[in-house]
């Protein structure tokens, strides 16, 4: 059986930066992810990041991750592409469905002294009337058509959800050429950030705050011909006599991300819910440690966050994988990771942070309360 | 957000399980997730609940007039994705 | 705060927020108009500015503060912002009219000499604009920054142009 230092499942910010920090540190790090290329949702990103200028802010996503692969392959990284983690066994026992380029598959299993688990998150889905209707789809689906594929999705697009999702998505699907009909929100308020939402405002886009789509129309092809749309009350209940109907062929839905917590759930870690963070997430402590021993988690699967954090996670996951390897010393790893955590602690600042900070502090407490010490898994 | 919905509705596309249906499981005794999954196959089709299960989750919020967490999740068993008898005959056993 | 509520502030809204230049400063030439409200963890544009006009310090969640003494309106710091917050605005472009340099990713990018709507922070049409300028270098990573020239009483009020 194959053997690894450590197995890394998911190439997106965390998934990649842990590989990178561990792989640096000596360790022999493969990397799987189920996609054609590395990156995650970075190379859907084509605007510039937020965040601290001494972290590639400024900078757009997909650069971010070619700078990433760069420094992964640096550090002597193996990366898997379209292969899929599809067990993860007692004894740290993994089998991998690995993919080849001429579309072969096979079943490839190996043992891993530690599992760094960065799956990502998915997106939410949203009941109306016609909701299954070809043309209702993710605003993320959206995303990667437009960004990676270059295909436009429709050409008349509703979004619902004002979070920086929906702003972004919106930006972007107008960027591509498409029509932005409109934005809707049951909330009173934007989600998003306000730059995001100053962006579609001067685009001449409406912003529909306090409504929500209660149908999608089925035209004569099959496809979304329409949406109705009506304003909520307080209870985010449609008002009678309210609905307006709306030309479209696209309606592109950004209701959140819910972690991916199938291979958490297989390693055997314990589970907190959170709905902070998007639902259930592993239990994890300051060193990213899942609640099973050498099980480490980083990035969207331990709560949705963004791109920035989850680099900072990651390399944690990765500093704390290494370090049990005895790859480095307590002391340094724990120096590493302070500066990694003043810096996450800087990014969780603001009315949009402060939450995911309070959270995240009280996962640390609950993790320290009821696991201390992890387990060795299984 | 909470809204009436038609019972015809569906929840579960891959498995075509509808509103009507899920809102019968829980009458019938679901109390969770992998109650209404064992009634009626919703989160049991190709995508594994990825789509749906939010779904379920907020009937389940709705009918019984529970915090999401006492919905619970569903459990997860490899292969975590489909993969053919092929494939899996030609692996090594673990 | 009405930003939050419908997307868009309107000028008097942002001085309540923000530290915008005041009307003398505007006549001493072009100088940069951070639109920048909410405290997000975000802070390219201090380290855009080699003159040192622009603080955030730390936290990093902290708005940024414009020193319209050391600002020359350069426009650096238009490009690296990546809220597309940051516009020039020179009052003093002539007698009556005035200059407003804004980033622009939208295709087509408009040519020199090209007239368009401007459009103020709602996306609503205020006046005809003469495009006067258009820069992108490799440094400003595909973020074009327009410039148009519109008759100076708008000059609070034009953020854009309109998309072709």
């Amino acid at each position: 059986m194959l053997q690894k230092d450590i197995l890394v499942i998911g190439a997106g910010p965390a998934g990649l930066a842990a590989s990178i920090e561990a792989g640096k540190l000596g360790a022999s790090v493969l990397l799987v992810d189920l996609n054609m290329q590395p990156g995650g949702q970075l190379f859907k990103q084509i605007h510039k990041f937020f965040g601290s200028s001494a972290h590639r802010s400024g900078t757009r996503g997909y650069d971010i991750g070619k700078q990433l692969l760069t420094e992964a392959n640096e550090a002597n990284v193996e990366i898997w592409m379209q292969s899929t983690v599809i067990g993860i066994f007692p004894g740290n026992k993994i089998a991998i469905e690995k993919g080849f380029d001429d579309g072969k598959k096979e079943i490839i299993t190996l043992q891993a002294n530690k599992i760094i688990i960065a799956t990502g998150a998915s997106e939410n889905a949203i009941r109306f009337k016609g909701w299954t209707t070809p043309g209702v789809m993710g605003a993320g689906a959206a995303q990667t058509m437009i960004n990676v594929n270059h295909v436009k999705p429709g050409q008349k697009i509703v979004m619902l959800g004002t979070g920086n999702v929906g702003l972004i998505v919106s930006y972007q699907l107008m960027q591509a050429g498409c029509d932005v009909v409109t934005l809707v929100d049951a909330a009173p308020k934007i989600g998003g950030y306000a730059v995001h939402a100053a962006k579609i405002c001067r685009a001449g886009v409406p912003i529909r705050l306090q409504h929500t789509i209660i149908e999608a129309i089925k035209g004569t092809d099959g496809c979304v011909s329409g949406c109705v749309i009506a304003k909520v009350d307080e209870h985010f209940q449609p008002i009678p006599g309210t609905e307006e109907t709306i030309d479209c062929d696209t309606i592109t839905l950004a209701a959140g991300l819910k972690p991916t917590m199938d291979l958490v759930k297989l390693a055997g870690c314990e589970l907190t819910y959170n709905g902070v963070f998007g639902g259930y997430i592993p239990l994890h402590n300051e060193r990213m440690e899942t609640s099973c021993k050498g099980v480490y988690v980083a990035g969207d699967t331990t709560g949705v966050e963004e791109a920035n954090t989850a680099l900072e996670e990651g390399k944690i996951a990765g500093i704390s994988a290494a370090e049990d390897l005895g790859l480095i010393s307590s002391e340094t790893a724990g120096q590493y990771r302070k500066e990694i955590w003043e810096r996450l602690h800087a990014l969780r600042l603001g009315p949009f942070g402060e939450k995911r900070m309070v959270e995240k502090e009280a996962i640390m407490k609950q993790y320290k309360e009821k696991i201390g010490a992890p387990e060795p898994i299984l | 957000m909470v809204t009436e919905l038609a019972d015809d509705m569906i929840v579960c596309r891959c498995e075509e399980v509808t509103v009507g249906e899920i809102k019968n499981a829980i009458h019938e005794g679901a109390r969770d997730i992998v109650g209404v999954k064992r009634r009626t196959r919703a989160g049991m089709g190709l995508c594994q609940g990825r789509t749906c299960e939010k779904l379920v989750q907020q009937l389940l919020v709705q009918e019984l007039h529970i915090p999401p967490n006492e919905a619970g999740s569903s459990s997860a068993r490899p292969p975590v994705r489909p993969v053919t008898f092929g494939e899996l005959a030609k692996g090594e056993v673990i | 705060m009405a930003l939050i509520n419908t997307g868009y502030l309107e000028y008097e809204e942002l001085k309540n927020i923000q530290t915008l230049p005041d009307e003398e400063r505007y006549q001493k030439g072009p100088v940069a108009v951070i639109e920048c409200v909410q405290e997000i963890p975000c802070n390219p544009c201090e380290a855009a500015c080699h003159l040192g006009a622009i603080t955030i310090g730390n936290p990093i969640t902290n708005l940024p503060t414009l020193s319209g003494d050391k600002c020359i309106g350069c426009g650096m710091c238009v490009a690296r912002c990546p809220g597309l917050a940051i516009i020039i605005v020179d009052k003093t472009y002539s007698d009556t009219t005035a200059a407003i340099s804004f980033p622009f990713e939208y295709y087509p990018t408009p040519v020199v000499g090209e007239e368009r709507n401007a459009m103020n922070r709602k996306g609503e049409i205020v006046c005809r604009g003469k495009i006067i300028k258009v820069v992108n270098p490799n440094s400003y990573d595909h973020t074009p920054v327009v410039t148009v020239e519109i008759p100076k009483e708008y000059s609070d009020d034009v953020r854009t142009i309109e998309r072709i």
